[in-house]
């Protein structure tokens, strides 16, 4: 390393969430490198560098915009073979909400694993290391022959439990099987009970019957899942649990993507709060839904680009959240 | 009836997808292909593609509601979903192709435009990048990466006066049918969208770019997306590309595998033959020096005169700018006039063409191309061009556009070729005889 020129972190921007790059930026006490994307009248993307990234530690930052997921992700494709091809030492893609997580596996004949095509889009872009944030599936990180660091929202969350509530009126609920391992974490650190919800999924974005595994009487239910989407299945969660006695419902999750009717569903359910982070753009949405709290999560991302950058141990992020 | 072979369209061009199968006397692959509310590409596959030989029919063509990149990740999960269900084989047809067409550099060899207008610049313009550490000195900041606040602004408020001072010039240096779009600032923290605002030329027009200025002493370059294009459809499996007439026939380098760039000529030619009168006597001639080898093998293998526009792209401080960034070499005068180009994006250049022939004094203007994308104001602009008849063909969705210009446009149908080459792809004959084929 001492032999080596000292080389920087460029953080660049993609037009998805310039907000969370911001903050990254400021934390990190760097400004966002120059570069202009936009899109063409035939609506090709095009990026533009304004300064030299030659043998530097490139760190682009691009989430998905709920929407517009193919065009963040064609942007962030196009920003990491410019910087490749601009001679950038080591390209890492900060991905907060890793697009198509959900589509991991081929669950029906001939379904597309677009996560793993994903993940081979980004490696062929030229990308040398993935930040990222709660994966759907962390055996998404088997997609990737590059590093990946998969960063846990936990922490915070564990801190947001602590400072509004007390652990022991709570019972941390996972609304779906596959959520179980995530909500179990959180109620071991608290030293909370748990509980959880079994539910049968007829079509995508459609839920159905919903049945309560545990005892929440009388209790702060804390939903924990690491995605709220169309929120159909934390609204009608949060029913259940409110039927089988809870005090009041709140949901923990990691990405807002609060798309469709989202906000609507969420204005006329009985959940109290629903506590999201910022790796998603937000947009509007929290004028417009009272009962939305952020949690910022540039913190970590910023502290593991530092970390990263440095060559330093990214695990103490797993269970730490820096203030 | 040919056997034990799917054709799976794409949602962006459906018509063409319907006419190729027609030719091809097989159904369409049933597939569902749609957007899950958060916007990820939702793709199933209802039939059997195990074993089969799959073609894919997506065109490089956003409109009407529709997102290009959109359709491109569409082609891409397409592909990878065929792959993984076992297809023997799976040809992408991309009947035009995406990000073929690299944008214009804004610097060529007489040096970068973008400084001209910062005079405090003079005396850096001839470092490419800043010593590390940077010398200190009044108003280079001391850090390096952390520019000084006052020192940014101050060179913004210089250059955008510059700019401002010449934005009437750039003006004229417009198309003259229509006024320059007003200037979009834009900065790279922006998250507005900006559809339809800027074309591949418009880094020539520093008004358009607006506040965006690249660090001094570097200069800014675009990022030239077709290679990476190219390596995405390899990585997600196509194993054949079959796309018609690329801008840049160096495209086909940049994949692994084959590709079968297909020619819209012999359409075109049969066009002329049939539809201008006495095209012996025409002029055909090519708006840009670059598609001059296009041009002159049409009216070499039609026997008519050639004539070439040379367009300067940066034209110099010259007053009669019409005049001084175009120059026609060839006579036109009281001649019917054919122009042929690949591509019809903003129509810039074709319009240009036509205002300079008509000038000459040409009779009669057509305006050949292959890809009509008519994106932008393109419309207007050929609308109130000196173009008497636009010929472009179906490799994107014309309806819209033909509904709009009426009898102006003529679309030439390539469903054909493009079952034919399906064909011959899938019996593994040679397809060179639809290269010679008149």
């Amino acid at each position: 390393m001492s032999a080596e020129m000292a080389n920087e972190i460029k953080l660049i921007s993609g037009r998805s969430h310039p907000e969370l790059s911001d903050k990254i930026a400021k934390r990190l006490g760097i400004e966002v490198a120059r570069t202009i994307s936009l899109n063409y009248s035939n609506q090709e993307t095009s990026f533009t560098v304004g300064e030299s990234v030659r043998d530097e530690d490139v760190f682009i930052v691009q989430s998905t915009a709920t929407g517009d997921v193919n065009e963040g992700l064609m942007e962030l494709l196009i920003m990491i073979s410019a910087c490749r091809t601009a001679s950038a030492r080591r390209i890492t893609a900060v991905i907060p909400n890793f697009p198509y997580a959900r589509q991991d596996k081929k669950d029906k004949s001939r379904a597309p694993i677009s996560a793993r095509l994903v993940a081979n889009m980004l490696q062929t872009a030229g990308a040398n290391h993935i930040v990222t944030c709660d994966l759907h599936a962390s055996q998404i990180q088997g997609f990737f022959s590059v590093p990946v660091d998969n960063l846990y929202a936990e922490p915070s969350f564990l801190r947001y439990i602590r400072e509004n509530f007390n652990p022991e009126d709570c019972v941390i609920v996972s609304p779906d099987a596959g959520g179980a391992k995530r909500a179990t974490s959180i109620a071991d650190h608290l030293n909370t009970a748990f509980a959880l919800i079994h539910k049968e999924r007829p079509r995508p974005n459609v839920v159905g019957r919903m049945v309560l595994v545990g005892n929440v009487e009388d209790k702060v239910a804390i939903l924990v899942d690491d995605m709220a989407d169309t929120c159909g299945t934390l609204v009608k969660a949060a029913a259940v649990l409110k039927e089988n006695g809870a005090k009041s419902v709140l949901a923990l999750v990691t990405h807002g993507i609060l798309s469709g009717n989202a906000i609507e569903t969420l204005n006329g359910s009985v959940l109290s709060a629903l506590v999201v982070t910022n790796t998603v753009p937000l947009g509007d949405k929290v004028q417009r839904c009272p009962k939305l709290r952020v949690i910022d999560i540039s913190p970590t991302i910023a502290e593991a680009i530092r970390r990263t950058h440095n060559g330093e141990s990214v695990s103490y992020l797993f269970t730490h959240a820096p203030v | 009836m040919v056997r034990n072979i799917v054709v799976l369209g794409g949602n962006s061009h459906p018509a063409l997808v319907d006419s190729v199968c027609n030719a091809l006397s097989l159904p369409p692959c049933n597939r569902i292909l749609t957007k899950f509310s958060s916007g990820e590409s939702r793709c199933e596959i209802q039939d059997s593609v195990r074993g089969k030989d799959v073609y894919i029919i997506q065109t490089g063509f956003g409109g009407n509601g529709s997102r290009l990149n959109d359709h491109f990740m569409d082609l891409c999960i397409m592909i990878s979903a065929c792959k993984t269900g076992s297809a023997r084989r799976v040809t992408a047809v991309l009947p035009l192709f995406p990000y073929s067409r690299q944008p214009d550099l804004p610097y060529n060899k007489a040096g970068a435009p973008l400084f001209k207008a910062g005079s405090s610049d003079n005396g850096r313009k001839d470092y490419t990048f800043e010593s590390v550490p940077a010398t200190p000195a009044p108003g280079i900041p001391k850090s390096v990466g952390l520019t000084n606040g006052t020192d940014i602004t101050s060179k913004l408020l210089k250059t955008s006066l510059t700019n401002g001072t010449q934005s009437p010039i750039k003006q004229l240096n417009g198309d003259g049918y229509f006024p320059v779009n007003g200037v979009n600032g834009t900065s790279n923290t922006s998250p507005v969208k900006q559809t339809g605002a800027y074309t591949t030329h418009d880094y020539e027009n520093l008004s358009h770019v607006g506040a965006f200025q690249a660090k001094p002493g570097y200069k800014q370059w675009v990022a030239q997306a077709g290679t990476l294009v190219a390596n995405l459809l390899n990585c997600a499996g196509a194993d054949h590309v079959i796309t018609m007439d690329l801008h840049d026939p160096q495209v086909q380098g940049f994949f692994d595998v084959p590709v079968d760039n297909l020619y819209g000529r012999p359409l075109l030619k049969r066009y002329i033959a049939q539809h201008i009168p006495n095209y012996k006597d025409a002029v055909i001639i090519s708006p840009d020096a670059g598609g001059a080898k296009r041009a002159t093998a049409i009216a070499d293998s039609m026997g008519v005169d050639f004539a070439l526009i040379h367009k300067e792209r940066r034209p110099t401080k010259i007053t009669d700018r019409q005049n001084a960034s175009m120059m026609l070499v060839g006579n036109v005068q009281d001649r019917i006039c054919i122009l042929i180009d690949d591509l019809l994006d903003t129509g810039n250049t074709i319009t240009r063409a036509a205002k300079l022939c008509k000038k000459e004094g040409a009779t009669k203007i057509y305006a050949l191309l292959t890809h009509g994308v008519f994106s932008g104001d393109a419309i207007n602009r050929v609308q109130a061009s000196a173009i008497d008849k636009v010929v472009v063909t179906n490799s994107v969705p014309q309806d819209k556009h033909k509904a709009l210009l009426g009898s102006k446009l003529d679309v030439l149908d390539i469903s054909p070729i493009f079952a034919e080459a399906i064909r011959r792809v899938h019996h593994g004959e040679s397809i060179s005889v639809l290269f010679n084929h008149d």
